[in-house]
Protein backbone atom coordinates (compact mmCIF):
# COMPACT_ATOMS: atom_id res chain seq x y z
CA UNK A 1 0.00 0.00 0.00
CA UNK A 2 1.17 3.48 -0.75
CA UNK A 3 -0.23 6.99 -0.44
CA UNK A 4 0.71 10.29 -2.03
CA UNK A 5 -0.52 13.55 -0.55
CA UNK A 6 0.06 16.97 -2.02
CA UNK A 7 -0.87 19.72 0.46
CA UNK A 8 -1.30 23.37 -0.54
CA UNK A 9 1.64 23.25 -2.92
CA UNK A 10 2.76 26.48 -4.60
CA UNK A 11 5.80 26.90 -6.79
CA UNK A 12 7.48 29.44 -9.03
CA UNK A 13 10.65 29.03 -11.06
CA UNK A 14 13.66 31.12 -10.06
CA UNK A 15 13.94 34.39 -12.06
CA UNK A 16 10.24 34.24 -12.83
CA UNK A 17 7.81 36.70 -11.30
CA UNK A 18 4.71 34.59 -11.89
CA UNK A 19 4.08 31.39 -10.02
CA UNK A 20 3.54 28.15 -11.93
CA UNK A 21 1.54 26.23 -9.35
CA UNK A 22 -0.97 27.77 -6.96
CA UNK A 23 -2.11 26.06 -3.81
CA UNK A 24 -2.48 22.55 -5.21
CA UNK A 25 -3.91 19.83 -2.99
CA UNK A 26 -4.40 16.26 -4.24
CA UNK A 27 -4.13 12.79 -2.82
CA UNK A 28 -3.69 9.44 -4.49
CA UNK A 29 -4.00 5.93 -3.12
CA UNK A 30 -2.86 2.41 -4.06
CA UNK A 31 -4.09 1.03 -7.36
CA UNK A 32 -5.15 4.39 -8.73
CA UNK A 33 -4.43 5.28 -12.34
CA UNK A 34 -4.57 9.04 -12.69
CA UNK A 35 -4.16 11.09 -15.86
CA UNK A 36 -3.15 14.73 -15.63
CA UNK A 37 -4.33 16.73 -18.64
CA UNK A 38 -4.34 20.41 -19.56
CA UNK A 39 -2.79 23.16 -21.64
CA UNK A 40 0.90 23.23 -22.57
CA UNK A 41 2.89 25.20 -20.02
CA UNK A 42 0.21 24.95 -17.36
CA UNK A 43 2.44 23.20 -14.83
CA UNK A 44 1.70 19.48 -15.32
CA UNK A 45 5.36 18.49 -15.55
CA UNK A 46 6.30 20.96 -12.82
CA UNK A 47 3.74 19.36 -10.51
CA UNK A 48 4.88 15.79 -11.10
CA UNK A 49 8.52 16.79 -10.55
CA UNK A 50 7.59 17.57 -6.94
CA UNK A 51 6.64 13.99 -6.24
CA UNK A 52 10.22 12.72 -6.02
CA UNK A 53 11.98 15.90 -4.98
CA UNK A 54 13.36 17.01 -8.37
CA UNK A 55 11.64 20.26 -7.39
CA UNK A 56 10.75 21.39 -3.87
CA UNK A 57 7.67 23.52 -3.17
CA UNK A 58 7.93 27.20 -2.21
CA UNK A 59 5.09 26.60 0.21
CA UNK A 60 3.10 23.50 1.07
CA UNK A 61 4.41 19.94 1.10
CA UNK A 62 4.30 16.53 -0.54
CA UNK A 63 4.02 13.38 1.56
CA UNK A 64 4.75 9.87 0.32
CA UNK A 65 3.50 7.33 2.87
CA UNK A 66 3.33 10.25 5.29
CA UNK A 67 7.02 11.12 4.87
CA UNK A 68 7.81 14.60 3.59
CA UNK A 69 9.53 14.30 0.20
CA UNK A 70 12.01 17.00 1.25
CA UNK A 71 13.39 14.71 3.98
CA UNK A 72 15.17 12.51 1.43
CA UNK A 73 17.14 13.05 -1.79
CA UNK A 74 15.68 12.31 -5.24
CA UNK A 75 18.09 9.35 -5.48
CA UNK A 76 16.78 7.98 -2.19
CA UNK A 77 13.22 8.30 -3.42
CA UNK A 78 14.00 6.53 -6.70
CA UNK A 79 13.18 3.09 -5.31
CA UNK A 80 9.77 4.29 -4.22
CA UNK A 81 8.83 6.91 -6.82
CA UNK A 82 9.77 6.18 -10.42
CA UNK A 83 9.85 9.07 -12.85
CA UNK A 84 9.81 8.68 -16.65
CA UNK A 85 10.82 11.92 -18.34
CA UNK A 86 8.96 13.48 -21.25
CA UNK A 87 12.11 13.44 -23.37
CA UNK A 88 13.82 10.02 -23.02
CA UNK A 89 17.09 11.64 -24.11
CA UNK A 90 17.08 13.36 -20.69
CA UNK A 91 17.06 10.01 -19.00
CA UNK A 92 19.04 7.43 -21.01
CA UNK A 93 22.83 7.59 -20.72
CA UNK A 94 24.33 4.11 -20.91
CA UNK A 95 25.47 2.20 -23.99
CA UNK A 96 23.02 -0.71 -23.99
CA UNK A 97 19.35 -1.11 -23.20
CA UNK A 98 20.23 -3.87 -20.74
CA UNK A 99 22.59 -1.59 -18.80
CA UNK A 100 19.82 1.01 -18.59
CA UNK A 101 17.49 -1.58 -17.08
CA UNK A 102 20.13 -2.95 -14.68
CA UNK A 103 21.36 0.47 -13.50
CA UNK A 104 18.53 1.30 -11.08
CA UNK A 105 18.14 -2.02 -9.26
CA UNK A 106 21.91 -2.58 -9.03
CA UNK A 107 22.23 0.74 -7.18
CA UNK A 108 19.53 -0.33 -4.77
CA UNK A 109 21.68 -3.27 -3.67
CA UNK A 110 19.35 -5.88 -5.09
CA UNK A 111 20.90 -9.36 -5.52
CA UNK A 112 22.08 -10.23 -9.04
CA UNK A 113 19.67 -13.15 -9.44
CA UNK A 114 16.69 -10.97 -8.55
CA UNK A 115 17.92 -8.26 -10.96
CA UNK A 116 18.12 -10.81 -13.78
CA UNK A 117 14.61 -11.98 -13.00
CA UNK A 118 13.31 -8.43 -13.03
CA UNK A 119 15.07 -7.56 -16.29
CA UNK A 120 13.54 -10.58 -17.97
CA UNK A 121 10.08 -9.62 -16.77
CA UNK A 122 10.35 -5.87 -17.39
CA UNK A 123 11.94 -6.19 -20.82
CA UNK A 124 9.05 -8.37 -21.88
CA UNK A 125 6.47 -6.02 -20.35
CA UNK A 126 7.87 -3.01 -22.23
CA UNK A 127 8.60 -5.02 -25.40
CA UNK A 128 12.38 -4.65 -25.31
CA UNK A 129 13.50 -8.31 -25.14
CA UNK A 130 14.98 -8.19 -28.65
CA UNK A 131 16.72 -4.86 -28.08
CA UNK A 132 18.65 -5.58 -24.86
CA UNK A 133 22.05 -5.42 -26.56
CA UNK A 134 21.14 -2.36 -28.63
CA UNK A 135 22.59 1.11 -27.98
CA UNK A 136 19.72 3.35 -26.78
CA UNK A 137 20.70 5.96 -29.36
CA UNK A 138 19.92 3.45 -32.12
CA UNK A 139 16.34 3.09 -30.92
CA UNK A 140 13.39 4.96 -32.44
CA UNK A 141 11.83 7.70 -30.28
CA UNK A 142 9.03 5.34 -29.37
CA UNK A 143 11.42 2.53 -28.35
CA UNK A 144 13.48 5.01 -26.32
CA UNK A 145 10.36 5.81 -24.32
CA UNK A 146 9.75 2.13 -23.59
CA UNK A 147 13.40 1.72 -22.61
CA UNK A 148 13.06 4.66 -20.20
CA UNK A 149 9.85 3.17 -18.77
CA UNK A 150 11.59 -0.20 -18.37
CA UNK A 151 14.52 1.40 -16.54
CA UNK A 152 12.09 2.88 -14.03
CA UNK A 153 9.93 -0.24 -13.64
CA UNK A 154 13.05 -2.36 -13.03
CA UNK A 155 13.31 -0.61 -9.64
CA UNK A 156 9.76 -1.77 -8.83
CA UNK A 157 8.66 1.60 -7.41
CA UNK A 158 5.26 1.91 -5.72
CA UNK A 159 4.54 5.20 -7.45
CA UNK A 160 5.14 5.45 -11.21
CA UNK A 161 5.03 8.83 -12.95
CA UNK A 162 5.16 9.07 -16.73
CA UNK A 163 5.35 12.41 -18.49
CA UNK A 164 3.75 12.20 -21.96
CA UNK A 165 4.36 8.52 -22.71
CA UNK A 166 1.67 8.57 -25.42
CA UNK A 167 3.28 11.28 -27.60
CA UNK A 168 4.35 9.79 -30.93
CA UNK A 169 3.17 6.26 -30.07
CA UNK A 170 1.40 4.28 -32.75
CA UNK A 171 -1.44 1.85 -32.20
CA UNK A 172 0.75 -0.98 -30.92
CA UNK A 173 2.77 1.42 -28.73
CA UNK A 174 -0.41 2.63 -27.07
CA UNK A 175 -1.64 -0.92 -26.66
CA UNK A 176 1.64 -1.82 -24.93
CA UNK A 177 1.30 1.24 -22.67
CA UNK A 178 -2.24 0.20 -21.77
CA UNK A 179 -0.94 -3.27 -20.83
CA UNK A 180 1.74 -1.69 -18.60
CA UNK A 181 -0.89 0.45 -16.87
CA UNK A 182 -3.07 -2.60 -16.33
CA UNK A 183 -0.16 -4.48 -14.80
CA UNK A 184 0.65 -1.59 -12.46
CA UNK A 185 -2.94 -1.57 -11.28
CA UNK A 186 -2.85 -5.27 -10.46
CA UNK A 187 0.27 -4.56 -8.40
CA UNK A 188 -1.63 -1.84 -6.49
CA UNK A 189 0.83 0.84 -7.65
CA UNK A 190 -0.11 4.47 -8.00
CA UNK A 191 0.34 5.49 -11.60
CA UNK A 192 0.32 9.16 -12.57
CA UNK A 193 0.50 9.96 -16.27
CA UNK A 194 0.63 13.32 -18.05
CA UNK A 195 -0.96 13.02 -21.49
CA UNK A 196 -2.61 14.96 -24.30
CA UNK A 197 -4.21 11.90 -25.86
CA UNK A 198 -7.86 12.11 -24.78
CA UNK A 199 -8.86 8.86 -26.43
CA UNK A 200 -6.10 7.00 -24.57
CA UNK A 201 -6.87 8.76 -21.30
CA UNK A 202 -10.56 7.89 -21.52
CA UNK A 203 -9.89 4.26 -22.28
CA UNK A 204 -7.24 3.66 -19.62
CA UNK A 205 -7.75 5.83 -16.54
CA UNK A 206 -10.12 5.79 -13.59
CA UNK A 207 -9.45 9.37 -12.64
CA UNK A 208 -8.56 12.51 -14.57
CA UNK A 209 -7.10 15.70 -13.09
CA UNK A 210 -7.50 18.74 -15.35
CA UNK A 211 -5.06 21.61 -14.85
CA UNK A 212 -5.28 25.19 -16.08
CA UNK A 213 -2.96 28.06 -15.21
CA UNK A 214 -1.38 26.21 -12.31
CA UNK A 215 -4.72 25.31 -10.70
CA UNK A 216 -6.74 22.13 -10.53
CA UNK A 217 -9.81 22.80 -12.64
CA UNK A 218 -11.53 19.40 -12.48
CA UNK A 219 -10.81 16.09 -10.78
CA UNK A 220 -12.95 13.02 -11.29
CA UNK A 221 -13.87 9.99 -13.37
CA UNK A 222 -13.66 10.40 -17.18
CA UNK A 223 -17.47 10.63 -17.46
CA UNK A 224 -17.67 13.52 -14.99
CA UNK A 225 -14.66 15.36 -16.37
CA UNK A 226 -15.70 15.15 -20.03
CA UNK A 227 -19.30 16.06 -19.29
CA UNK A 228 -18.32 19.71 -19.13
CA UNK A 229 -16.74 20.85 -22.42
CA UNK A 230 -17.06 24.54 -21.54
CA UNK A 231 -14.88 24.19 -18.43
CA UNK A 232 -12.47 21.95 -20.33
CA UNK A 233 -11.93 24.66 -22.91
CA UNK A 234 -10.32 26.77 -20.19
CA UNK A 235 -7.66 24.04 -19.95
CA UNK A 236 -7.29 23.82 -23.75
CA UNK A 237 -8.70 20.33 -23.66
CA UNK A 238 -11.37 18.88 -25.89
CA UNK A 239 -13.24 15.65 -25.08
CA UNK A 240 -12.43 12.58 -27.20
CA UNK A 241 -13.94 12.81 -30.73
CA UNK A 242 -16.82 10.44 -29.96
CA UNK A 243 -17.78 12.40 -26.80
CA UNK A 244 -17.52 15.65 -28.72
CA UNK A 245 -19.82 14.30 -31.44
CA UNK A 246 -22.51 13.33 -28.93
CA UNK A 247 -22.24 16.71 -27.22
CA UNK A 248 -22.63 18.50 -30.55
CA UNK A 249 -25.79 16.49 -31.12
CA UNK A 250 -27.07 17.93 -27.87
CA UNK A 251 -27.24 14.58 -26.08
CA UNK A 252 -27.23 14.90 -22.31
CA UNK A 253 -25.56 11.56 -21.55
CA UNK A 254 -21.78 11.70 -21.73
CA UNK A 255 -20.65 9.15 -24.31
CA UNK A 256 -17.15 7.69 -24.07
CA UNK A 257 -17.13 4.85 -26.59
CA UNK A 258 -18.57 3.75 -29.93
CA UNK A 259 -20.73 1.09 -28.30
CA UNK A 260 -22.18 3.64 -25.86
CA UNK A 261 -22.88 5.95 -28.80
CA UNK A 262 -24.72 3.31 -30.79
CA UNK A 263 -26.71 2.19 -27.77
CA UNK A 264 -27.79 5.77 -27.08
CA UNK A 265 -28.68 6.39 -30.71
CA UNK A 266 -30.78 3.21 -30.82
CA UNK A 267 -32.62 4.38 -27.70
CA UNK A 268 -33.31 7.75 -29.27
CA UNK A 269 -34.68 6.41 -32.56
CA UNK A 270 -36.82 3.64 -31.10
CA UNK B 1 -9.34 24.58 -58.07
CA UNK B 2 -7.24 24.25 -54.93
CA UNK B 3 -4.97 21.46 -56.18
CA UNK B 4 -3.24 22.14 -59.49
CA UNK B 5 -2.03 19.52 -61.91
CA UNK B 6 1.60 20.56 -61.45
CA UNK B 7 3.85 18.11 -59.59
CA UNK B 8 5.89 19.97 -56.96
CA UNK B 9 7.42 16.79 -55.56
CA UNK B 10 8.29 13.72 -57.63
CA UNK B 11 9.75 10.70 -55.92
CA UNK B 12 11.08 8.30 -58.52
CA UNK B 13 11.92 4.77 -57.47
CA UNK B 14 13.71 6.15 -54.41
CA UNK B 15 15.37 3.93 -51.80
CA UNK B 16 17.58 4.77 -48.86
CA UNK B 17 19.65 2.68 -46.46
CA UNK B 18 21.29 4.06 -43.33
CA UNK B 19 25.00 3.25 -42.96
CA UNK B 20 25.81 -0.22 -41.60
CA UNK B 21 22.30 -1.52 -42.12
CA UNK B 22 21.39 -4.22 -44.61
CA UNK B 23 17.72 -3.48 -45.04
CA UNK B 24 16.73 -0.18 -46.69
CA UNK B 25 14.76 2.17 -44.38
CA UNK B 26 12.56 2.99 -47.37
CA UNK B 27 12.53 1.23 -50.73
CA UNK B 28 11.15 1.87 -54.20
CA UNK B 29 9.10 4.93 -53.26
CA UNK B 30 7.12 6.17 -56.25
CA UNK B 31 4.68 9.05 -55.94
CA UNK B 32 4.11 12.69 -56.78
CA UNK B 33 2.63 15.53 -54.74
CA UNK B 34 0.61 18.15 -56.61
CA UNK B 35 0.83 21.87 -56.01
CA UNK B 36 -1.61 22.90 -53.27
CA UNK B 37 -2.27 19.35 -52.16
CA UNK B 38 -2.76 18.24 -48.53
CA UNK B 39 -0.77 15.03 -48.71
CA UNK B 40 -0.47 12.75 -45.70
CA UNK B 41 1.91 9.92 -44.91
CA UNK B 42 0.51 7.33 -42.53
CA UNK B 43 2.35 4.38 -41.03
CA UNK B 44 3.28 2.74 -37.73
CA UNK B 45 6.44 3.67 -35.86
CA UNK B 46 9.44 2.50 -37.82
CA UNK B 47 7.53 2.41 -41.13
CA UNK B 48 9.88 5.02 -42.64
CA UNK B 49 7.82 8.22 -42.31
CA UNK B 50 10.63 10.39 -40.90
CA UNK B 51 13.17 8.94 -43.31
CA UNK B 52 10.87 9.86 -46.18
CA UNK B 53 10.38 13.41 -44.80
CA UNK B 54 14.14 13.87 -44.41
CA UNK B 55 14.54 12.69 -48.02
CA UNK B 56 12.02 15.22 -49.35
CA UNK B 57 13.93 18.19 -47.89
CA UNK B 58 17.42 16.97 -48.85
CA UNK B 59 18.64 16.15 -45.31
CA UNK B 60 18.90 12.66 -46.79
CA UNK B 61 21.42 12.10 -48.31
CA UNK B 62 23.21 15.39 -47.68
CA UNK B 63 23.17 15.43 -43.88
CA UNK B 64 22.24 11.87 -42.96
CA UNK B 65 24.65 9.84 -45.05
CA UNK B 66 23.75 6.48 -46.51
CA UNK B 67 23.06 4.70 -49.76
CA UNK B 68 20.38 6.05 -52.09
CA UNK B 69 18.78 4.76 -55.27
CA UNK B 70 16.44 6.70 -57.53
CA UNK B 71 15.75 10.40 -57.10
CA UNK B 72 13.65 13.03 -55.35
CA UNK B 73 12.68 16.15 -57.34
CA UNK B 74 11.39 19.32 -55.70
CA UNK B 75 9.94 21.83 -58.14
CA UNK B 76 11.54 19.84 -60.94
CA UNK B 77 15.05 19.90 -59.50
CA UNK B 78 16.89 17.03 -57.89
CA UNK B 79 17.39 17.61 -54.14
CA UNK B 80 21.03 16.60 -54.39
CA UNK B 81 21.73 19.49 -56.80
CA UNK B 82 21.00 22.15 -54.14
CA UNK B 83 22.15 22.67 -50.57
CA UNK B 84 19.69 21.96 -47.76
CA UNK B 85 19.77 25.69 -46.92
CA UNK B 86 18.80 26.64 -50.50
CA UNK B 87 16.07 24.01 -50.49
CA UNK B 88 14.67 25.34 -47.18
CA UNK B 89 13.32 28.39 -49.03
CA UNK B 90 11.19 26.08 -51.22
CA UNK B 91 10.46 23.18 -48.89
CA UNK B 92 10.52 23.51 -45.09
CA UNK B 93 10.59 20.69 -42.55
CA UNK B 94 9.10 20.80 -39.07
CA UNK B 95 10.90 18.10 -37.09
CA UNK B 96 9.20 15.39 -35.10
CA UNK B 97 11.29 16.17 -32.02
CA UNK B 98 11.45 19.97 -31.69
CA UNK B 99 14.54 19.63 -29.52
CA UNK B 100 16.37 18.35 -32.62
CA UNK B 101 15.36 21.44 -34.54
CA UNK B 102 16.43 24.24 -32.20
CA UNK B 103 19.64 25.99 -33.22
CA UNK B 104 20.98 25.99 -29.62
CA UNK B 105 22.78 29.25 -30.48
CA UNK B 106 20.08 31.74 -29.53
CA UNK B 107 19.00 33.06 -26.15
CA UNK B 108 15.46 34.19 -26.98
CA UNK B 109 12.51 32.83 -28.91
CA UNK B 110 12.59 35.92 -31.16
CA UNK B 111 16.21 35.18 -32.12
CA UNK B 112 15.35 31.52 -32.66
CA UNK B 113 12.54 32.47 -35.05
CA UNK B 114 14.82 34.91 -36.90
CA UNK B 115 17.70 32.43 -37.13
CA UNK B 116 16.89 31.16 -40.64
CA UNK B 117 16.16 34.68 -41.92
CA UNK B 118 19.60 35.80 -40.71
CA UNK B 119 21.24 32.98 -42.61
CA UNK B 120 19.45 34.05 -45.79
CA UNK B 121 20.52 37.69 -45.43
CA UNK B 122 17.06 39.19 -44.83
CA UNK B 123 17.31 42.88 -43.70
CA UNK B 124 16.73 43.54 -39.99
CA UNK B 125 13.56 45.60 -40.32
CA UNK B 126 11.89 42.92 -42.43
CA UNK B 127 13.11 40.29 -39.97
CA UNK B 128 11.37 42.05 -37.09
CA UNK B 129 8.11 42.28 -39.03
CA UNK B 130 8.21 38.63 -40.01
CA UNK B 131 9.05 37.50 -36.45
CA UNK B 132 6.09 39.50 -35.12
CA UNK B 133 3.73 38.07 -37.74
CA UNK B 134 4.80 34.47 -37.20
CA UNK B 135 4.69 34.81 -33.39
CA UNK B 136 1.12 36.02 -33.68
CA UNK B 137 0.16 33.17 -35.98
CA UNK B 138 1.73 30.56 -33.67
CA UNK B 139 0.31 32.23 -30.55
CA UNK B 140 3.74 32.65 -28.95
CA UNK B 141 3.88 36.48 -28.78
CA UNK B 142 4.21 36.41 -25.00
CA UNK B 143 7.19 34.07 -25.23
CA UNK B 144 9.40 36.13 -27.57
CA UNK B 145 11.84 37.21 -24.83
CA UNK B 146 12.05 33.79 -23.19
CA UNK B 147 15.03 31.45 -23.49
CA UNK B 148 13.81 28.62 -25.79
CA UNK B 149 15.28 26.01 -23.44
CA UNK B 150 13.00 27.13 -20.59
CA UNK B 151 9.79 26.51 -22.56
CA UNK B 152 7.44 23.58 -22.17
CA UNK B 153 7.48 20.80 -24.78
CA UNK B 154 4.36 22.09 -26.53
CA UNK B 155 5.62 25.67 -26.58
CA UNK B 156 8.90 24.54 -28.17
CA UNK B 157 6.91 22.70 -30.83
CA UNK B 158 5.20 25.96 -31.79
CA UNK B 159 8.55 27.78 -31.91
CA UNK B 160 9.96 25.03 -34.12
CA UNK B 161 7.00 25.28 -36.51
CA UNK B 162 7.33 29.09 -36.56
CA UNK B 163 11.04 28.98 -37.33
CA UNK B 164 10.37 26.82 -40.42
CA UNK B 165 7.30 28.70 -41.59
CA UNK B 166 9.01 32.11 -41.28
CA UNK B 167 11.02 31.37 -44.45
CA UNK B 168 7.74 31.21 -46.42
CA UNK B 169 8.43 27.91 -48.17
CA UNK B 170 5.83 26.94 -50.79
CA UNK B 171 5.91 23.34 -49.51
CA UNK B 172 5.73 22.45 -45.81
CA UNK B 173 6.73 19.01 -44.58
CA UNK B 174 5.42 18.34 -41.08
CA UNK B 175 6.73 15.27 -39.29
CA UNK B 176 4.34 14.42 -36.43
CA UNK B 177 4.38 18.06 -35.44
CA UNK B 178 1.56 17.99 -32.88
CA UNK B 179 2.61 15.07 -30.68
CA UNK B 180 3.39 17.26 -27.67
CA UNK B 181 0.53 19.73 -28.01
CA UNK B 182 -2.58 19.95 -25.86
CA UNK B 183 -5.77 19.08 -27.78
CA UNK B 184 -6.83 22.65 -28.51
CA UNK B 185 -3.22 23.62 -29.32
CA UNK B 186 -3.05 20.73 -31.73
CA UNK B 187 -6.38 21.76 -33.26
CA UNK B 188 -5.01 25.30 -33.64
CA UNK B 189 -1.88 24.05 -35.40
CA UNK B 190 -4.08 22.00 -37.74
CA UNK B 191 -6.18 25.09 -38.39
CA UNK B 192 -3.04 27.08 -39.22
CA UNK B 193 -1.81 24.31 -41.51
CA UNK B 194 -5.22 24.11 -43.18
CA UNK B 195 -5.27 27.89 -43.61
CA UNK B 196 -1.77 27.86 -45.16
CA UNK B 197 -2.93 25.05 -47.44
CA UNK B 198 -6.01 27.06 -48.48
CA UNK B 199 -3.65 29.94 -49.28
CA UNK B 200 -1.83 27.63 -51.69
CA UNK B 201 0.97 26.09 -49.60
CA UNK B 202 1.51 22.42 -50.41
CA UNK B 203 1.40 20.34 -47.23
CA UNK B 204 3.05 16.97 -46.64
CA UNK B 205 2.23 15.66 -43.20
CA UNK B 206 2.93 12.50 -41.22
CA UNK B 207 1.26 11.21 -38.12
CA UNK B 208 0.49 8.00 -36.28
CA UNK B 209 -2.76 9.64 -35.20
CA UNK B 210 -5.24 9.43 -38.04
CA UNK B 211 -8.12 11.28 -36.38
CA UNK B 212 -7.52 14.71 -37.93
CA UNK B 213 -5.40 13.67 -40.90
CA UNK B 214 -8.37 11.79 -42.28
CA UNK B 215 -10.47 14.97 -42.26
CA UNK B 216 -7.95 17.13 -44.09
CA UNK B 217 -6.01 14.81 -46.39
CA UNK B 218 -6.58 14.98 -50.14
CA UNK B 219 -4.57 11.80 -50.46
CA UNK B 220 -2.79 9.45 -48.08
CA UNK B 221 0.40 7.48 -48.68
CA UNK B 222 0.34 4.30 -46.61
CA UNK B 223 3.75 3.07 -45.47
CA UNK B 224 4.68 -0.19 -43.84
CA UNK B 225 8.11 -1.43 -42.96
CA UNK B 226 9.79 0.85 -45.53
CA UNK B 227 7.41 -0.11 -48.32
CA UNK B 228 4.78 1.92 -50.12
CA UNK B 229 1.49 0.08 -49.56
CA UNK B 230 -0.62 2.50 -51.57
CA UNK B 231 -1.49 6.12 -52.32
CA UNK B 232 -5.17 6.94 -52.37
CA UNK B 233 -8.02 9.09 -51.07
CA UNK B 234 -8.73 8.68 -47.31
CA UNK B 235 -11.98 6.80 -48.03
CA UNK B 236 -10.09 4.14 -49.95
CA UNK B 237 -7.20 3.93 -47.47
CA UNK B 238 -9.39 3.51 -44.39
CA UNK B 239 -11.61 0.97 -46.13
CA UNK B 240 -8.61 -1.35 -46.49
CA UNK B 241 -8.85 -4.60 -44.60
CA UNK B 242 -5.14 -4.82 -43.81
CA UNK B 243 -5.02 -1.70 -41.56
CA UNK B 244 -5.23 -3.74 -38.37
CA UNK B 245 -2.28 -5.82 -39.56
CA UNK B 246 -0.36 -2.66 -40.54
CA UNK B 247 -0.86 -1.30 -37.01
CA UNK B 248 -2.82 1.76 -38.16
CA UNK B 249 -5.62 3.05 -35.97
CA UNK B 250 -8.84 3.92 -37.77
CA UNK B 251 -10.29 7.35 -36.90
CA UNK B 252 -12.93 7.07 -34.19
CA UNK B 253 -15.62 8.95 -36.12
CA UNK B 254 -14.97 6.76 -39.14
CA UNK B 255 -15.26 3.60 -37.02
CA UNK B 256 -18.51 4.91 -35.62
CA UNK B 257 -19.94 5.62 -39.05
CA UNK B 258 -18.81 2.18 -40.23
CA UNK B 259 -20.88 0.71 -37.40
CA UNK B 260 -23.81 2.96 -38.25
CA UNK B 261 -23.56 1.86 -41.87
CA UNK B 262 -23.69 -1.79 -40.80
CA UNK B 263 -26.93 -1.29 -38.90
CA UNK B 264 -28.43 0.70 -41.75
CA UNK B 265 -28.48 4.16 -40.14
CA UNK B 266 -26.02 5.62 -42.65
CA UNK B 267 -25.41 4.81 -46.31
CA UNK B 268 -21.61 4.97 -46.18
CA UNK B 269 -18.78 5.65 -43.71
CA UNK B 270 -17.72 9.28 -43.39
CA UNK B 271 -14.83 11.38 -41.97
CA UNK B 272 -16.25 14.85 -41.92
CA UNK B 273 -17.77 15.62 -38.55
CA UNK B 274 -20.22 18.17 -39.95
CA UNK B 275 -21.62 15.64 -42.41
CA UNK B 276 -21.80 12.95 -39.71
CA UNK B 277 -23.69 15.35 -37.42
CA UNK B 278 -26.10 16.29 -40.16
CA UNK B 279 -26.83 12.66 -41.08
CA UNK B 280 -27.41 11.55 -37.50
CA UNK B 281 -29.67 14.54 -36.87
CA UNK B 282 -31.70 13.57 -39.94
CA UNK B 283 -32.07 10.05 -38.58
CA UNK B 284 -33.07 11.33 -35.13
CA UNK B 285 -35.59 13.79 -36.56
CA UNK B 286 -37.02 11.14 -38.83
CA UNK B 287 -38.04 9.15 -35.79
CA UNK B 288 -39.52 12.01 -33.82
Amino acid sequence: MVTVKIENLSYSYKDSATSVLHDISLSFSSGERVAIIGQNGTGKTTLTKHLNGILTPDTGRVLIDNVNVENKTTAEWASKVGYVFQNPNDQLFLDTVKKELVFGPSHLGIPKKEIQKRIRFVSELVGMQEELAEHPLNLTDSEKKFCAIGAVLAMDPNVVIMDEPTGGQDKSGKYRLAKILEYLKTQQKICIVVSHDMRFVTENFDRIVVMANGHILLDGAPKEVFSNPQVLKEAFVTPPPITDLAQKLGWETTILSISEFIEELKKRVQ
Amino acid sequence: MKVSSKDVISVNNFSFSYPQTKKPAISSMNFTVKEGEFFCIVGANGAGKSTLCDSLVGLIPQYFLGTTKGQVLVNGQETTKQTVAELSLEIGLVFQNPFNQLSYTTSTVAEELAYGLGNHGIPRSEMLDRVAAVAKKMRIESLLDRDPLTLSGGQIQRVAFGSTYILNPSILVLDECTTQLDPIGSEEIFTIIKQLNDEGVTVVMTDTETERLSMYADRILLLDNGLQMGVDKPQAIFAREDLEKLNISTPLNYQLTQELTKIGILDSPEFNQDIILEKIKEVENGYR
